[in-house]
């Protein structure tokens, strides 16, 4: 029987390299000092929050959710209604009970409230679509975010409907977005070592052999989704005092397919292919924005027509999926000696 | 030319080695029996011939043209027909529906029907249960009525060499002593060369014909079935005595 | 009376709409285990086929001024070849992959055209006079009903009633339901795999084209996310009518449609914005009572 201290001694190197990585970027933007370049990063880290909570529930469980991104919705939202003073939400969300409206916290317990808040509405639709097969449960988590984006969009008294919220306090700092990204690995990896992210992982891979050997897989799906509803929430609370502004529309497709390119260019099955994947991406981005922008190059201007980005990211995402499916890290994680170790339950075929 | 000619043939699974160094031959109008216990490989094999799991190693020949690693389609094209473990009939089609699908290769595609006919009627007239409900769903067919289904269907593609997996399996001793009895009519009347897995030795050697016993991946013994019978070499060999 | 049986229509219109994407869903689900996310923006493309690219409010219309008989044939070889192309492109690399992987490729393929579309269009919607005399009303026992609409119902039953007489009639079709149930099998009987699926992803193309030209002609627009309203409800018709299952995928596609209008007319008016979500609620009611959808497919259950 292997002892739970010694895997986690084993695969701890993991999540303190990552956080190594991640502390690297905070320290390049506080030596560039430039605005952009600190807005930049904090998105990055947002990104491995939001990322690293969609591992936690796909990565592990091999069911693709598509909608995921909804439990950011919530988050930000939460974080919102939490930390706009009473005055500003009076009059853009007159509709909020009076408790809501009196309150006002700083941002760290708002998004500790937001995350559990997500987790909440994770844990309810989690109920539901965990008894349906794979496939049919993705189509059901791309329902559920259409849900609450429509529902969003439309409870004017209570979310100013499409109309932009305005007024949160924005943290421009980038310590909290750190700390945020680090405790997001750290969960995630917390909960790939233990019993229960270890049946799901059995159940991912061999269902029948798993359902036979007493593994509930409905339940261990929905610790799992639950889970990383509560990071998405924490991710959407970080974003939303990361531009102090929020809409629905912000929440819907091209966040998902952001995060969910992301994560399968890094590799679907592993915490630092998460990771790897929000880096190797978002520099791809950045640097089709500035193409987008147009570089001057001599006294002429090179641009790319707009949505070329997005393009890119699509193409980039099938060419992967053909040619790499597993992506970069496969379901190996980054480990110390710095050769890549395989996790501690794969193994044969 | 021998119809059917195996060399060196490994069939792997990932890291798992299903099939090893497989070498045997097949004459036109012979019946081969492969049996062997479970997991010996005898299903990977017939699979691989069928072209639905390519070889890791060696050479597949049929009828003089090399069919390793080729699309089932074509294999089946090229007149090897497969029936697989397991009966795999197409529950929601009628019978006279799947017997169709035989067919697609030489018909064309107007009047397919009306061209099929005559093949049918034969069909028909062997195994008579299947003509009387010719237009009921095929799931709703008794484990034996199934089988003869999907041998009748392989028929109908007008194979020349046709390949059974398990035909015995799930059925009542007396239904598998008629199905056998159709499929040796059957083989004097159209010339048909059977490749036929069983794990039941005795039923091969009851038939008579050519018997490979493989195990483990490889073959042990390759001869006459009822020969080998007599011997002990058969039970020594099938459950591996005198190893280790 | 009249007020009934406008909402009569109008369920059974927007019914159709659903039933032709859960359709179009199906047939490629049926053969290759693909739920196509990509499906919607093969609406879109058709739609905008017509139009010569331009980021201008009003659409330069092109093709878009031929007389019906030859417009509709147009959109629907576009769709179709559209959906061809994704097939040889993309998916013919994924015929080993499981579902998931597959799915997701899917989803990234409707991004690429999406943003294609939004490349040479810009994403403000294009208003566009797509025929016109379809617009007016029709008096049908006291009732005014758009002549849309009842187009739109009767061409949905003949493409069923073609469908179906395609699938169980044809050679052609007769291959397609043995492979939907068992591909491997149907391959060695000799039905040629590739055929298979190029007309399956030719019919859900086609299918997509007829989508998006009744919505063209019933909104007047042609804007880049004009697919995704309906293909959201389609993907939920196929899973409520059970995957794989084409009758299922339709028949939950015209319980949707009513679903969307009953709700429409019973909810208070505050609620009515709400609609939508009030119809997913019910799906999710539906898919907790019966996790395996209304009617089950063959072939989707795993072999032990």
């Amino acid at each position: 029987m292997i002892k739970r201290a010694s895997v986690a001694r084993r695969t701890i190197a993991t999540p303190v390299i990552l956080s190594v990585i991640l502390l690297g970027f905070a320290l390049l933007a506080l030596w560039a000092g430039s605005k952009p370049f600190n807005q930049t990063i904090i998105e990055i880290f947002l990104r491995v929050i939001l990322v690293v909570g969609l591992y936690i529930f796909i990565g592990n469980s091999g069911v693709i959710s598509f909608g995921h991104i909804g439990f950011t919705c919530l988050g930000a939202y939460a974080a919102a209604w939490l930390t706009i003073p009473p005055m500003m939400k009076g009059i853009s969300m007159p509709g909020l009970p009076d408790w809501l409206m009196q309150t006002q916290l700083p941002y760290w317990g708002a998004a500790g409230l937001a995350a559990a808040f997500a987790a909440v509405f994770a844990l309810i639709f989690g109920l539901i679509l965990m008894r349906l097969s794979g496939i049919a449960a993705s189509i059901a988590t791309f329902a559920m975010l259409a849900m609450i984006i429509t529902i969003y969009s439309n409870w004017e008294s209570v979310t100013a409907a499409t109309s932009s919220v305005i007024g949160i306090p924005i943290v421009r700092n980038i310590w909290p977005y750190l700390i945020g990204a680090v405790i997001a690995v750290f969960v995630a990896w917390g909960h790939a070592i233990s019993r229960t992210g270890l049946a799901l992982r059995a159940a991912r891979d061999e269902p029948t052999a798993a359902a036979a050997s007493g593994i509930d897989i409905p339940r261990e799906r929905l610790i799992a989704f639950t889970l990383s509803g509560a990071v998405m929430g924490l991710g959407g609370a970080l974003f939303a005092h990361s531009i102090g502004v929020v809409t629905p529309d912000t929440f819907y497709l091209g966040l998902t397919f952001t995060t969910l390119s992301m994560l399968v260019v890094g590799g679907m099955g592993s915490l630092s292919g998460a990771v790897l994947g929000v880096v190797i991406l978002s520099s791809l981005i950045q640097v089709l924005r500035w193409l987008e922008k147009g570089m001057q190059i001599g006294t002429s201007t090179l641009s790319i027509p707009n949505g070329l980005q997005e393009i890119a990211l699509g193409v980039v995402m099938i060419l992967i999926l053909i040619f790499r499916p597993a992506g970069i890290m496969g379901n190996n994680e980054l480990s110390w000696p710095l050769a890549r170790a395989e996790k501690p339950d794969h193994g044969g075929a | 030319m021998s119809l059917l000619a195996l060399s060196n043939v490994t069939i792997r699974y990932g890291r798992l080695t299903a099939v090893r160094n497989v070498t045997f031959a097949l004459e036109e109008g012979e019946t081969l029996f492969i049996t062997g216990p479970n997991g010996a490989g005898k299903s990977s094999l017939l699979r691989a011939i069928a072209g639905v799991v390519p070889p890791a190693g060696g050479r597949i020949d049929f009828g003089g043209h090399d069919i390793t690693g080729r699309a089932p389609e074509d294999i089946a094209r090229m007149g090897v027909s497969m029936v697989p473990e397991g009966r795999e009939v197409f529950a929601s089609l009628t019978i006279e529906e799947n017997l169709l699908l035989g067919t697609g290769m030489h018909a064309q595609a107007r009047n397919w029907r009306s061209r099929s006919a005559s093949e049918l009627a034969a069909i028909y007239d062997t195994f008579p249960m299947l003509k009387d409900r010719r237009h009921s769903q095929a799931g709703l067919l008794s484990g034996g009525q199934q089988q003869m289904l999907v041998i009748g269907r392989a028929l109908m593609t007008s194979a020349r060499l046709i390949a059974i997996d398990e035909p015995s399996l799930g059925l009542a001793p007396n239904i598998i002593d008629q199905v056998y009895d159709r499929l040796i009519a059957l083989q004097a009347q159209r010339s048909l060369t059977l490749l036929i897995v069983e794990q039941s030795s005795t039923r091969a050697m009851l038939v008579g014909g050519r018997m490979i016993l493989m195990r483990g991946g490889e073959v042990m013994l390759d001869g006459d079935a009822r020969a080998m019978g007599q011997s002990e070499a058969l039970q020594a060999a099938y459950f591996g005595y005198g190893e280790h | 009376m009249a007020g009934l049986l406008q909402t009569l229509f109008d369920a059974l219109s927007l019914g159709s709409l659903y039933a032709l994407g859960a359709l179009g869903i199906a047939l490629i689900f049926g053969v290759m285990r693909l739920v196509n996310f990509a499906h919607g923006d093969v609406i879109a493309f058709s739609v905008f086929a017509l139009l010569w690219p331009s980021v201008d409010a009003v659409a330069v219309v092109f093709a878009g001024n031929m007389p019906w008989f030859l417009l509709v044939p147009f959109v629907l070889v576009m769709g179709a070849g559209l959906s061809v192309l994704s097939e040889l492109l993309v998916f013919r690399r994924f015929r080993r992959a499981n579902p998931a992987t597959m799915m997701i490729a899917s989803f990234a393929l409707g991004f690429v055209i999406r943003y294609f579309l939004l490349m040479l269009f810009s994403s403000r919607p294009k208003s566009i006079l797509l025929l016109p005399t379809l617009s007016q009303p029709v008096e049908i026992f006291g009732a005014r009903i758009p002549l849309l609409q009842v187009i739109t119902i009767v061409a949905t039953i003949l493409i069923l009633f073609g469908l179906t007489s395609f699938l169980r009639r044809t050679r052609y079709g007769l291959e397609m339901r043995a492979a939907a149930e068992n591909f491997t099998m149907a391959r060695m009987l000799g039905v040629r795999a590739n055929r298979v699926i190029m007309g399956a992803f030719a019919l859900s193309g086609a299918l997509a084209a007829a989508i998006g030209l009744i919505l063209a002609a019933q909104t007047g627009t042609a804007d880049i996310q004009m697919g995704s309203a309906v293909m959201l409800m389609a993907f939920i018709a196929t899973v409520i009518g059970g995957l794989g299952s084409l009758p299922g995928a339709v028949l939950a596609g015209f319980l949707l449609g009513a679903a969307s209008v009953v709700m429409q007319v019973v909810l208070p008016a505050e609620a009515r914005v709400f609609r939508d979500a009030f119809v997913y609620g019910a799906v999710i009611l539906v898919l907790i009572w019966r996790p395996q959808g209304l009617l089950s497919a063959r072939g989707t259950k795993e072999r032990v």
